[in-house]
Order: structure tokens, then sequence, then C-alpha cells
């Protein structure tokens, strides 16, 4: 067990001195949850750029309705110049762009019918059209606001009220309506709402752990090739404590680019309760340890680093598209039933089940089948190792 | 022999149907350097292997110690160390954490395993690069390191697979030196080359091996003896007669 224990971290040394190998591998779960969260910024509604041409640059009510379409949580506002707005327009950089009209602020001090030009190539997307449809709300309200006050303007006509007194008025009046309306929406959701980080993140996480395997399938390969296998195979080192020292060594490895990933969504994200952080901690260590299993099984079967390579990969995409990392899988579906041949799948769902406030009691098939591929694994690549007629 | 250490008895190994060692027996005594010639595919390496227990014989047998390397690996494994014909080391690890590192998987304490290293490397003339990491050594400094390694753990046999292959004379000459100084400590060595000067010189007895079979086995000057004048025949001569002059790979 002494020898075991020394192999192993002698494996975990060289992954440490190795500045380049630890700073990617460290990195990149870092980095992959960097761009989750640009992405999705922990949320899964709607972001769009309005693309804005002011052409009434002092006009106060051109003003008033920049403000209010910069109020709006789901935009932001882009400002361009028209030359600029109709070169982009042309290079297809733009689909959409809106254009206030220099005469906006003078029309409506006169009470004169005014309108924006939204200029767009083809239909504007479906960003587009979504982004018009809430700048339209925005303008439909203005509109209103509008016409309301020309109407209590013009039912008050004569009687000696101040124009401001009427204005500051209906202004109240109006605000008091958007807050409290007469006719508003109520949403009701049925089940939970989408979301992209809780419904992808276990994916991401059960990829990295995947990624081992390619390292564990070449732990072997190494040796072989240095020559060092059939030195080690002369010393008192038996070969089954040799396959438990680099299985130990790629558990370490599998199971550290989950833990920053975990330890990240945990605080930044705050998808798990401590409870739930500590068992996903557990299933993270349990699917770890089944990857690494596998890949120690392709070790004993490959001969040379590019095969190791190429079956690692192969596996881990294989298993991380059957798994449902990138898209849902329907249940009913063939590619439902492929899937429970995945191991990620397992794991995806055990990940999903404490995300969503499930206890790890409950998972009693999903952890069964990732000991089982891991004891069918260490026993198969024990079998199947073989020492070559070259000593290697 | 009287105090044979290594006793091996009609060795067979066979890989896809050819007979890689095709019963070898010899006997090598406590205390003596064993040459095992022959030409590249004769079978020498493949009875280091079978020997060092890293591959088991397909038949015969061989005691090491006392020892049957077929029944009790594990206790003949403590009484051995290799110097494998390829640099078998860690490159990315220091020479000294390498002589630590497989002195540890001989079961060496901690603490033992740091001070042999210390022994070795200043006997391999490499304290000084201790700390330096293989992947910047020479070829030479590799083959001494590669050997250093195979003392560690003090072994009463030494498999050594040509440990002089492609390194400078000043190496090589330390190896030799090395040897000399082990055996003289009591240190058996089995010792193949394809240099036959370099087992004429250092070598008590040889064995030449041709097509997995042992062809001839004798002490240096007795193989010569048996060819012409032995000051004037050279052991060269004796393996060309023997294994003729046909390319083998």
């Amino acid at each position: 067990m002494k020898n075991t224990l020394l192999v192993a971290l002698r494996e975990v040394r060289s992954y440490l001195v190795d500045k380049a190998d630890l700073a990617f591998s460290l990195l990149l779960p870092i980095v992959t949850f960097a761009l989750i969260y640009g992405a999705f910024g922990g949320q899964g509604l709607f972001h769009g750029t309005v693309s804005v041409v002011n052409e009434d640059t002092n006009g106060a009510y051109a003003q008033q309705l920049l403000d209010s379409i910069k109020k709006q949580d789901s935009l932001t506002v882009q400002m361009l110049t028209r030359a600029d707005a109709e070169a982009k327009l042309n290079q297809a950089s733009l689909n959409m762009v809106f254009f206030i009209p220099p005469d906006f602020s003078s029309k409506l001090n006169l009470g004169q019918p005014v309108a924006m030009t939204i200029m767009q190539r083809g239909n504007g997307g479906q960003d587009g059209q979504i982004v018009a449809s809430i700048v339209g709300g925005v303008v439909s309200e203005f509109n209103h606001q509008f016409t309301v006050i020309d109407q209590v303007n013009q039912s008050l006509a004569g009687k000696n009220i101040p124009a401001t007194r009427i204005t500051v008025t209906t202004m109240q009046f109006l605000n008091r309506e958007r807050q409290d309306p007469l006719v508003g929406i109520d949403e009701v959701s049925v089940g939970s709402k989408p979301n992209t980080v809780k419904d992808f993140l276990p994916g991401i996480i059960t990829m990295y752990v995947l990624f081992s395997i390619s390292i564990s399938a070449a732990a072997l390969v190494e040796e072989r090739r240095k020559g060092t296998l059939e030195r080690l195979l002369t010393t008192h080192l038996t070969v089954g404590g040799l396959f438990l020292g680099k299985f130990l060594a790629n558990v370490f490895r599998g199971f550290i680019q989950t833990f920053i990933l975990l330890v990240l969504s945990y605080a930044v994200f705050r998808i798990f309760t401590p409870l739930t952080f500590v068992e996903s901690l557990l299933i993270a260590l349990i699917f770890a340890i089944a990857c690494s299993a596998i890949g120690l099984l392709i070790a004993s079967l490959v001969r040379t680093q590019d095969s190791a390579t190429w079956i690692g990969v192969f596996f881990t995409m294989t298993m991380t598209m059957l798994g449902g990392t990138f898209f849902t899988i329907t249940k009913g579906t063939t590619l439902y039933t492929f899937s429970k041949l995945s191991i990620n799948g397992y794991a995806n769902d055990a990940f999903k089940t404490l995300i969503n406030n499930g206890s790890i009691s409950t998972l009693g098939v999903e952890i069964a089948v990732m000991v089982g591929v891991t004891v069918v694994g260490l026993i198969l690549s024990r079998l199947t190792f073989k020492v070559l007629p070259q000593g290697k | 022999m009287a105090d044979a250490f290594l006793v091996a008895q009609d060795l067979q190994k066979s890989f896809n149907g050819n007979k890689a060692v095709a019963g070898v027996s010899f006997t090598i005594g406590k205390g003596e350097i064993f040459g095992l010639l022959g030409p590249n595919g004769a079978g020498k390496t493949t009875t280091i292997r079978i020997l060092s227990t890293v591959l088991e014989a397909d038949a015969g047998d061989a005691t090491i110690g006392g020892f049957s390397v077929r029944k009790s690996p594990t206790e003949v494994r403590k009484l051995i160390g290799v110097c494998p014909q390829d640099l078998a080391l860690y490159e990315d690890l220091s020479a000294m954490d390498n002589l630590i590192f497989f002195g540890r998987m001989e079961g060496l304490d901690g603490k033992e395993a740091k001070v042999q290293a210390t022994t070795n490397l200043a006997l391999m003339e490499l304290t000084e690069r201790a700390k330096g990491k293989i992947a910047k050594f020479s070829g030479g400094m590799k083959r001494r390191i590669n050997l250093a390694i195979a003392l560690m753990g003090n072994p009463k046999l030494l498999f050594l697979d040509e440990p002089t292959v492609g390194i400078d004379p000043q190496s090589r000459n330390k190896i030799f030196e090395t040897i000399n100084n082990l055996r003289d400590k009591g240190l058996t060595v089995l010792y193949t080359t394809h240099y036959m000067e370099e087992a004429d010189h250092i070598c008590n007895r040889v064995a030449i091996m041709d097509g997995g079979k042992i062809v001839a086995m004798d002490t240096p000057h007795n193989l010569r003896k048996q060819i012409g004048d032995p000051d004037k025949v050279t052991l060269e001569d004796v393996f060309l007669k023997l294994t003729g002059r046909s390319l083998r790979d």
C-alpha cells in the first residue's frame, strides 16, 4: 500500500510541477465558468442591444424617450450617428436601428403627431424583433402619456389652470396607474422556470471529469514508452499496486477541476445549499472514480499515446453527447434509450437532483451505476493488462 | 558450481509462435560477472526479462538465491537490481528524486533511500547534479543514473542489459570501474553487451546465444582458445565464427 501511495504521489507531483499542465487544467474550468457566467449571468432572461440615432439632439422629449428606453433592464442602448448606422446596416453588422427624427420634440410641443423610424435588414432578426417589441412598448407608453396630457389640457382649457400644474398632476395619476394598473397581467409558472445554469452546468462539470479519462488512458502508455514500467515491475511494487497508484492520482486530477467548478457555482450562482453542495462534491468524487477506472481500462488495452488520446476523446465526446450535456434529451425517444448507456447521464441526473434541492438518498440508482462501472472497470483493466514482449 | 547464485534450467519463451528463448540453461556463481552475448534477436533480453520476473517463461524455471522466479517472484525481486536497455527514468524528476523514488519502490524507507541515493550518485560522480532534472542530462549521465538506480536497495544480483550503449568513453569507463568494484564486494552480475572487448575485459565467464539457444559458454580465454591462439584471437572472432556473419536485423 505504501508503494501504491508513492506512485500516486509521484504522479500528482509531476502534475503539480508541470506549470503549463497545471495552469491549463486549473484555469480551464475557471475560464469555462467565466464563459457560462458571461453567457447566462445566472439567469435565462433575454437581453439585447438597441441601436439608436438621435437626430433631435437638444430635444427634451427625445432625451426623455431615450431615458425611458435606457431604464429597460433587458436592453443596452448603443448611440450611433446616422452615417455610422447606415454603414453598419449596409455591412450587415447591424440588423435594426431606431431613428429619433430632428423635429421629434418640437412637433410634440405643438401637439402634432411624430414617428420614430425603424430601419432594418429583412425582418430585423429574432433578437431584433424582440428589441423592437420592447422599444415599441416604451414608445406606446410615451404616446399614451402625451395623449392623456393633451386630452386633459383640452378639457381644462380656459379654466386658468397653469399648464405645468396640469402636466405634473396628470403625470402623478399616470405613474399611480403604472404602479397599480386597473387591468394587469399575473404570471403563473407551471413547474420550474427554465434556468440555463441549472440545466447545463451539471453537463459541463461531468464533461471535465470525462476529460480525465484521456489522462488516465495515457497513464500506463507513458510508463511503457519511458521504459519505467519494466523497471517498476522488477521492484517490490505489484501490478495491482501500480494500477491503484495511477488510479488514485487520476481521481485526484479529475476531481480537482470539478471541485473548482462546484465551488464557483456554489459561491456565484448560489444553486446549492450547504448540504447539497457537500453531496455534490461526493457525487463528483464518485464520478471521478468511475471515470478513472474507465481510463485505466483503456490504458490497459492501448499500446500508443495516440490510441490512448483518441479513444479517450471519442469516449468523452460520445458520453457527453449521449449524456445530454448540450441539449435536453426527451424521455421516450430512441436517443433517451441510448443515453442510458452514458455514465455521465447518471452523474448529470444526480447533479440536477441536488441542484433542485433533492437529496442524495434518492440517488441510489445513479450511485450504484457509477460504483458498478468502477468495479467492472478496475477488474477488467487488471485482467487485460499484459507486459509486451519488449517488456513494455 | 559450488556456490551458484543463479540457476537457469531449460528456459523457454515464444511470442506468436516464434521461439525467442529455446531451452536456455546456465549457472552464475556468487560474485561472478557473467556475460550473455549474441546478435540482435538472439534472446538475451528476453532471458533477462524472464529472470527478472517481468515475463513468465512458457517452460523451465530459474532460481535466484534459492527462490524460483516462477513460484516466488516477490522474493526474487528483493534480491535483484535491473538496469534495463532503455533509459528507464522519469525525465521530469531530478536525479536524486529518481533514485529516491525507485529506492522507495525497493522497500527502503525515506531516510535510507536518501542515504543510498546520495551514495550511489557519488559512486557515479554525479553528486553535483543531484538536483538537476534528468531531461537536461547528457546520454552518458543518464546511463550512469540508470545504473545508480539499479543499485538502490543493495541488490545481490544485478542485471545489466547493454548498460554502455551510445555513451562516451569516460562514462563507459566509469561504469566498468563501478561494476568491478561491486564485483569485488561480492555482487553477482549478469551482463549483456554487443561490445566483445567489453565482455572480454569485464566478464569471468560468457555465454554466446543465437536463435534463442546458448551455443557456447566458458571463460573468454577458453573460448578464444577454442579457435586459435588465445593471445591473438579476439572474442569477436569467436562470436562471428559461432553466430555467422549474416545480418540479423
